[in-house]
């Protein structure tokens, strides 16, 4: 069985500041270290413990991205999986969505894979239109926000159960070769192993120029960025932090709310 | 036959029940109309239809397409994909709208990939920026909206539940039809096995009338116990949080707020070390009043909070404990 799985590097949110400019729209900054996105981490982490529950199961991670995006191979390696496959953008912008999914299924048509699996969304771009996109280039039945995932014995067929609004699933079956976008909580993605990052380092990953793919016409641009907008008072609250725990008291009483 | 239509609507009715989305898509609808959209029409899939689009059309007075057939009796990606993308094609509608639901969004990119189209997932608001028309949505966990323009012939587009606001319209136009559309639709080979409700009883958290929610910034689950102890402080509250901590464990499923958890609304909602992605966001936006807290002073959850602080929770929780101790015994 061979399954490929799907890993976006993405810049750690917690740093990241927004400002506006002069003109009224929103800049970012302090774009510091990069990760492999959250919700990759469940689908690298359910490949490769498919891997451990059967025999003869061979795990690719694939990425798209600039060059500092192969880090989140290595990581991919540094849990399990064996391969590493490394679409190699010439700039760091986002190639969108539509890009994506086209480059990936280009490259999974020449390899045949028997799953897919990818994460929910990116943290970052907050889309989630790569999996559902390449399942459709791809033709494969797919599903996504998957929580539980159950492979027949004869590996030909797979049962999931999709996590809906408010915490109901729904189930469906889907025969194999498919698509899984996995939600987090499916499982509890481990750390890299000392081995296994050892291993990572020597990786020589296949890495392919995304100029050499079919180059997609991106139909969505856009065109700027702005601030959310307050949706209640947002009174920022100012003082020592003992100023500040006090005036939140004084603030409760006054709602006679303790 | 339906007049051409530009705007094109689609929703679901299983057992008689239409989608609770469908009237923030007809409020979103009219305001791409207000900026220069077109024709709008409704498309429902589904079974047992026929009752629900008829009321429906006399509500809203927009036509309605009642699509019916083997293999819709379910929702499944497969065959409202092979639907959608077989209306898209006959029709060549500019817009094609949904809700950004688990099924909205799972069917919606497909779509669009399978016919060309642009999409567009998870739309907030609709403005006009540098003379053309703009989708906003979230990028950043929230940080940030990005203005999103397309140029496909078609777009397919997901709209956030709870944006736009549905008013019925001041006069119906009488003439309004309902059409049948009997569609031959090719069973795939996914099968549905049937759905179930959430295994957990939030009932505890949605009943609360005060709510300590944690986020991230919690950072170690020996945290866990600030949280405990703050809530103790306050009375009948109870914790709460974002799925992240569930996920880990820290906190069980039942006391999760957002999307995939429950909606709360509290006279208080005190949101510690959270981000404030829009997940979560909806399942709070109920509170009546919500003070939050966060080192990061881009963090989302600001521009949800009545009351701002920024600082980091490890250290604040405790001060706000001996505070809200200290207020309690001068009360007494």
């Amino acid at each position: 069985m061979k399954i490929l799985v799907c890993a976006k590097q993405v810049p750690e949110l917690e740093g990241i500041a927004v400002h506006s400019d002069t003109e009224g729209m929103a800049v970012l900054e302090n774009f510091g270290r990069f990760a492999m996105n959250r919700f990759d981490e469940f689908a690298v982490e359910q490949a490769v413990r498919i891997k451990e529950s059967l025999e003869g199961v061979q795990v690719h991670a694939i990425t798209v991205g600039p060059l500092q995006a192969s880090q989140v191979l290595k990581r991919a390696v540094g849990v399990g999986c064996d391969e590493g496959i490394h679409l190699l953008t010439a700039t760091d912008a986002d190639p969108g969505s539509q890009a994506v999914a086209a480059w990936i299924s280009e490259f999974a048509g020449s390899v045949e894979y028997d799953l897919v699996l990818c994460g929910a969304m990116s943290e970052d771009a907050m889309a989630g239109q790569v999996g559902p996109m390449a399942a459709a280039l791809m033709d494969l039945p797919y599903a996504t926000q998957v929580i539980g995932m159950d492979l027949a014995s004869d590996l030909t067929q797979v049962t999931v159960e999709r996590e809906i609004e408010g915490g109901a699933r729904e189930m469906v079956n889907l025969s194999l070769p498919a698509l899984l976008a996995l939600q987090p909580g499916i499982n509890r993605p481990r750390y890299p192993s000392l081995s296994n990052l050892l291993r990572a380092n020597q990786k020589v990953f296949n890495t392919i120029a995304t100029e050499s793919l079919t180059s997609v016409r991106n139909p969505v641009d856009c065109l700027g960025l702005v601030l959310p907008k307050h949706s209640r008072a947002a009174q920022v609250i100012t003082g020592s932090a003992l100023e500040k725990a006090s005036k939140v008291a004084a603030i409760l009483k006054a709602k006679a709310l303790i | 036959m339906m007049d051409p239509v530009e705007i094109m609507l689609v929703t679901a009715c299983h057992k008689g029940r239409l989608d609770p989305e469908i009237y923030d898509l007809i409020a979103f609808g009219r305001k791409l109309q207000e900026l220069g959209g077109g024709a709008m029409g409704i498309w429902i899939l589904g079974d047992g239809v026929d009752t629900a689009a008829q009321k429906l059309t006399e509500q809203v007075g927009l036509p309605v397409a009642v699509v019916q057939g083997e293999g819709l009796s379910h929702y499944l990606t497969e065959t409202f994909c092979a639907v959608v993308a077989q209306e898209i094609k006959a029709l060549q509608p500019v817009f094609v709208c949904t809700g950004h639901t688990s099924r909205g969004w799972e069917w919606a990119p497909a779509v669009a990939a399978r016919t060309g189209a642009g999409c567009i997932c998870g739309v907030d608001g609709l403005v006009e920026f540098q003379g053309r028309l703009c989708f906003q949505r979230d990028l950043y966990g929230g940080k940030i909206k990005g203005l999103y323009a397309s140029s496909a012939e078609t777009t397919v587009i997901t709209v956030q539940p709870g944006i736009f606001k549905f008013e019925p319209p001041a006069e119906i136009s009488p003439a309004a039809p309902v059409i049948r559309k009997d569609v031959s639709c090719p069973l795939g080979s996914s099968r549905f096995l049937g759905s179930k409700k959430a295994e957990t009883d939030s009932t505890h958290i949605t009943s609360a009338p005060i709510i300590v929610a944690v986020g991230n910034g919690l950072g170690d689950e020996g945290n866990m116990k600030l949280v405990h102890r703050l809530a103790k402080c306050l009375p009948r509250a109870e914790v709460a949080g974002t799925r992240i901590l569930c996920d880990r464990g820290w906190l069980e499923y039942s006391r999760q707020v957002g999307v995939t958890g429950a909606s709360v609304t509290p006279a208080l909602y005190l949101a510690c070390g959270i981000s404030g992605a829009s997940q979560h966001v909806v399942g709070m936006r109920g509170a009546k009043f919500v003070i939050a807290i966060n080192t990061d002073p881009a963090a989302p959850i600001f521009n949800e909070a009545d009351v701002c602080i920024v600082e980091d929770i490890i250290q604040f929780m405790p001060l706000m404990e001996d505070a809200f101790e200290r207020l309690a015994k001068a009360i007494e």
